[in-house]
């Protein structure tokens, strides 16, 4: 099985990653474009481009027989599907595997058990690793409300084809069940065709910690430690660190070995991460779901292992057996990384598409900036707001989170709102610093940053 | 707009919410968007030609003296992203006054119905706007291309079985009237 041109089946800073690790393994790159992409950064470093549709997703980046027929017209031996988009699709992944074209993330079959959340949580609970007290498909409202009551309020409605949030309802009060089921399905009908909801125990205090794994077709598995992802909004990570601060190390290395236990069960092949909910107040931690791609925020690992995850995956979708074991894989430091997105975090993060006028990154030693932006280019309308991550290393927490507050104030963007000014109001509050993070903090941040007594109204721009 | 408001989904006002942002800023005067059995108009004030008589729109009497070309100079950077969200490409008008068909989504270009089979056009075919002159495969399925224009076939652009892009121009055909 060679890997010698990859099609890049998406956009963005992950096309431009996934185009550098190509060259860094000497293999030729082609890149779908959309039609509204064709001058982009990722689009003038690839090989060459192949436009696949319009600027609308739905005719480009999301349709698998464009992405197979551009392939294969191409000369393409290998697809790789980036994060998002089609990157956990069953039906990209048999459709290469019909033209013998290799997909560089996992088999069709464990991106399918694990893309359904209800069968997911059921493996995991097969393979006895602990899953947040719910139920099984709830059919109606009724049946919601009697498996809440088994459960205890408050309960989280989830969608079984969940992701990114939708068809997700926190259900407070008995009284809500009603309502919340019904705009519950109805979102998971629109959003995955799909309405089969599910219910689970809401965590108060709860973070959000993620094991990476990395398996090969021979049966091994190892993990590249955890990340904390706790600080979210409406489900979106907005930053990540790792290793996760302020949790005892009898209890990190239970995570971890949860999440190689998932993988190595399934007999996962490729990148892959084991998502946890931790109950901060009762010390446990949960199964939440496994995710069957390379994620956003790989590279904080990245930066505390040493290890390139997406030159590892073409290395594993080739054919080769992992190159480390569990022992060779060290952790030095401390890694952060801030999604800088064009929205307006004063403006209830209002996405803020348009021009970019000015763009000034900071430069210096232990920084590192994955992005698709310029001075000149245009963030289109039609995709995720996310324009850049910046990720520091620090030989500790209090070292990495100096060096993003210094590395955020020297980065200018003009033209366009971004969130570098939440981002940076994040590093110097001393909750965060305290390492005192959880799954509500960035709603509290928000109240308390200054200007936002304004959301809700248009401030002027210069 | 056909559908009510309540059954639009959030994501869906979100990108209308956007359009209507990139539109303030850009030198468009207003934005007609079809995606579907949904029809959204955005105006700043000017009106855009009634699409038809039935459906009134929320605009006024006040009509454009100006055809839609002359809305948007070609200096105009940022008014680009607006205007591309078209479902398919549509035949252009060249500088030689032919029309090109172009590639309605990427895939293999056919120009005989089967192989061995008579070609669908040549140069100097006549068409009409239903005439097929190719087909597209992707992944088995065939897609027939169509003149779109009265005319007669002024070039074939690309090799029989070759990989076409989505908006490549595939044919060009000299209309008659």
């Amino acid at each position: 099985m060679t890997v010698s041109r990859v099609l890049v089946a998406n956009r963005g800073e992950i096309a431009v990653r996934i185009i550098r690790a190509c060259r860094a393994l000497d293999i030729d790159t082609v890149l779908a474009v959309s039609e509204a992409d064709r001058e982009s950064l990722p689009a003038r470093l690839a090989g060459r481009t192949v436009c696949i549709g319009p600027a609308s997703a739905a005719g480009s980046y999301l349709n698998f027989r464009a992405i197979v027929a551009a392939a294969e017209g191409t000369g393409c031996d290998a697809v790789h599907p980036g994060y998002g988009f089609l990157a956990e699709s069953p039906e990209l992944a048999e459709a290469c595997a019909e033209q013998g074209i290799t997909f560089v993330g996992p088999k069709p079959d464990q991106i399918r058990r694990m893309g359904n959340k209800l069968q997911a949580r059921a493996l995991a609970r097969q393979f006895g690793v602990p899953t947040l007290p719910g139920s099984e498909k709830v059919h109606s409202a009724v049946e919601a409300a009697e498996a809440a009551k088994r459960i205890g309020y408050p309960v989280l409605l989830k969608a079984a084809a969940g992701g990114g949030g939708r068809g997700m309802k926190i259900v407070a009060h008995p009284r809500d069940m009603g309502e919340m089921f019904a705009s519950a399905s109805a979102e998971a009908r629109v959003a995955f065709k799909d309405d089969t909801l599910y219910l689970e125990r809401l965590i108060a205090n709860a973070r959000h910690v993620e094991v990476q794994v990395l398996g090969d077709r021979f049966g091994n598995v190892i993990h590249l430690g955890e990340r904390d992802c706790s600080l979210q909004r409406r489900h979106q990570k907005l930053i990540e660190e790792a290793p996760a601060p302020a949790i005892t190390e009898q209890l990190r290395q239970q995570i971890r070995q949860a999440g190689v236990e998932v993988a190595r069960d399934i007999g996962y092949e490729n990148a892959g991460t084991v998502e946890f909910i931790l109950d901060q107040d009762a010390g446990a931690f949960f199964f939440l779901e496994m995710n069957t791609r390379i994620q956003v925020e790989h590279p904080v690992t990245e930066t505390i292992t040493g290890i390139d995850l997406v030159q590892e995956q073409f290395r594993v979708a080739r054919g080769e057996s992992l190159r480390f074991a569990q022992s060779d894989v060290s952790f030095r430091g401390h890694a952060i990384e801030c999604r800088i997105n064009a929205e307006l975090p004063r403006e209830g993060f209002r996405p803020d598409p348009g021009t970019i006028t000015e763009w000034c990154p900071p430069e210096g030693p232990n920084i590192r900036l994955d992005t698709h932006c310029h001075a000149g280019y245009t963030v289109p309308i039609f995709y995720d707001s996310m324009i850049a991550k910046l990720i520091v290393y620090g030989f500790d927490r209090a070292e990495a989170i100096e060096r993003m507050r210094r590395a955020l104030e020297q980065f200018t963007i003009a033209g366009i709102g971004t969130t570098l000014p939440f981002l940076h109001f994040v590093m110097r509050d001393p909750e965060f610093a305290a390492g005192k993070v959880n799954t509500a903090l960035v709603e509290e941040l928000i109240a308390r940053m200054p200007g936002v007594a304004a959301a809700g109204v248009r401030l002027a721009e210069a | 707009m056909n559908k009510p408001l309540s059954t639009l989904t959030d994501d869906e006002v979100r990108q209308i919410a956007l359009l209507v942002e990139t539109l303030e800023r850009s030198t468009f005067d207003y934005l007609q968007l079809e995606l579907g059995d949904l029809k959204v108009t955005i105006g700043k004030g000017n009106a855009p030609p009634p699409a038809n008589a039935a459906a009134p729109g929320p605009y006024s009497a006040v009509q454009p003296a100006a055809p839609v070309a002359s809305v948007a100079p070609a200096s105009a950077p940022v008014s680009a992203p607006a205007a591309e969200p078209k479902l398919a490409p549509q035949p252009a008008a060249a500088q030689d006054g032919t029309v090109t068909v172009v590639a309605p989504m990427i895939g293999r270009f056919y120009a005989k119905p089967e192989p061995g089979a008579a070609p669908f056009v040549s140069v100097g075919t006549e068409v009409t706007p239903d005439s097929t002159v190719a087909l597209i495969e992707v992944m088995k399925v065939f897609t027939a291309v169509r003149a779109g224009v009265k005319g007669v076939v002024a070039e074939i652009c690309v090799q029989d079985e070759q990989l076409v892009e989505y908006g490549q121009v595939l044919i060009r055909i000299r209309p008659i009237e």
